[in-house]
């Protein structure tokens, strides 16, 4: 058939639409963006030479994923954890405060600050549930751990980010009519 | 077991017992459309994916191999598939062609070399490079990069003079250059780059960039670069001094 596109177009197609994603979860493992900049092309050449391994191209998007974090657990994470601790790394809230204006900046601040000093295990299951919308089945399948860990996770998460956001809580809860 | 919206709040918000909260954890485990129930419900989900998902401002830059050959189309017709490997083939004989004659981008190495060619003594000799400001620009540029810059070791640097550590980015990664004037004033660089904790150590290599004599090697998630001044040609000394005193 006409059109039908390979495996190698398939991932570099889902590499240009998922690469933000693929990032944000690089910073959400590793904490600093340089690191997370190093993760994406990493993974995106690790999937490149795997493309003969994909066999379905829905959900290339969790492939990538996986990739990511393994090449973080099995390469990177032990020399980043120590070099962090060295310089005393803490989170680049400047990322996120970038609007005009100043009162969103500070909240926005706040909560990434608080979202990048959760325990790692809690801060990749918020960015695949919060940010990326992964159901709690998705993110367990793709954490490789029970369905029940993630939401226990995701409490524990919800109780430390409830501090800086409880005045914007009361808002969403009025918003959306609960 | 059926739940409230209250009673799914309720959880979210962390306000139920331990036993009800096993519970809907355990019915979420069985039941798809709870699980998309409590999902919508969660009100800290929006405020986060708000924060976080206009993170990076800008699409990441990725360096991939170009396109070398086409796999074989998974098709069934016989006729049409024989069109789509003939296709395919030409396709890659053309991309190995334009792979092979691509023009090379410049790494790091090559655009510091291209930019410190355009030195001439004249550059450096009106640089203010008192210790104040000598303090300040290595204070900026060693927060820029997260680490020291040896500033002792490069000041005694045999018949170098140190005039200016500057700030540069190559590709969004911190590129500091540190500029001396030889005992003629002609410029000589030496360079640091932060590649991030999965770049590869590289050994020194020595080459002519842009016509300067340059050594380059990595070490530590740092790359580091020696630019020699114009008409120099060994550059052993320098060398020797920053691959110790920059070795981790």
């Amino acid at each position: 058939m006409v059109g039908e596109m390979n495996s190698e177009q398939a991932v570099r197609g889902a590499i240009q639409m998922h690469s933000k994603r693929v990032w944000r979860f690089g910073l959400a493992l590793s904490g600093t963006s340089d690191v997370a900049d190093d993760l994406l092309q990493s993974t995106c050449l690790r999937a490149l030479e795997r493309h003969h391994q994909v066999t379905s191209y829905e959900r290339l998007d969790s492939w990538l994923m996986t990739i990511c974090r393994s090449i973080w657990l099995n390469e990177v994470r032990a020399r980043s954890v120590r070099r962090a601790q060295a310089l005393s790394v803490t989170p680049e809230a400047e990322l996120v405060a970038t609007g005009p204006d100043s009162e969103t900046n500070i909240f926005a601040a706040e909560v990434f600050t608080q979202v990048m000093q959760l325990p790692e295990a809690q801060r990749e299951t918020v960015m695949l549930v919060f940010v990326e919308g992964y159901s709690y089945r998705e993110a367990a399948a793709l954490l490789d751990v029970p369905i029940g860990t993630i939401m226990s996770r995701l409490s524990n998460a919800r109780q430390k980010l409830k501090t800086v956001m409880q005045h914007d809580l009361a808002d969403t809860a009025r918003r959306s009519g609960k | 077991m059926k739940f409230s919206d209250e009673t799914l709040l309720a959880y979210l918000e962390g306000s139920l017992d331990e036993d009800q909260c096993r519970a809907i954890e355990a019915a979420v485990e069985e039941d798809v459309t709870l699980e998309q129930r409590l999902m919508s419900l969660d009100p800290f989900a929006p405020v986060v994916k708000q924060v976080f998902e206009g993170l990076p401002a800008d699409t990441p830059q990725v360096d991939l191999p170009e396109m070398v050959a086409a796999s074989p189309v998974r098709s069934s017709g016989g006729y049409l598939r024989l069109i789509g490997v003939a296709a395919a083939t030409a396709i890659a004989a053309v991309a190995l062609t334009l792979w092979a004659t691509r023009p090379v981008e410049p790494g790091w190495a090559e655009q510091a070399a291209i930019y410190q060619s355009l030195y001439v003594p004249e550059t450096i000799a009106s640089l203010n490079s008192s210790q104040q400001s000598l303090d300040a620009q290595f204070e900026m540029a060693e927060e820029k990069l997260g680490r020291s810059l040896n500033r002792d070791a490069l000041e005694a640097l045999p018949g170098l003079e140190l005039k200016r550590a500057q700030i540069l980015s190559f590709k969004g990664k911190p590129l500091v250059q540190i500029v001396f004037a030889d005992a003629q004033g002609e410029p000589f660089a030496f360079c640091v780059i932060r590649q991030g904790p999965a770049a590869p150590n590289k050994d020194v290599k020595q080459a002519v960039l842009s016509g300067l004599a340059t050594a380059t090697w990595a070490q530590d998630g740092y790359g580091y670069m020696l630019l020699g001044s114009n008409q120099q040609t060994n550059l052993d000394g320098e060398l020797g001094v920053l691959r110790k005193t920059f070795s981790g």
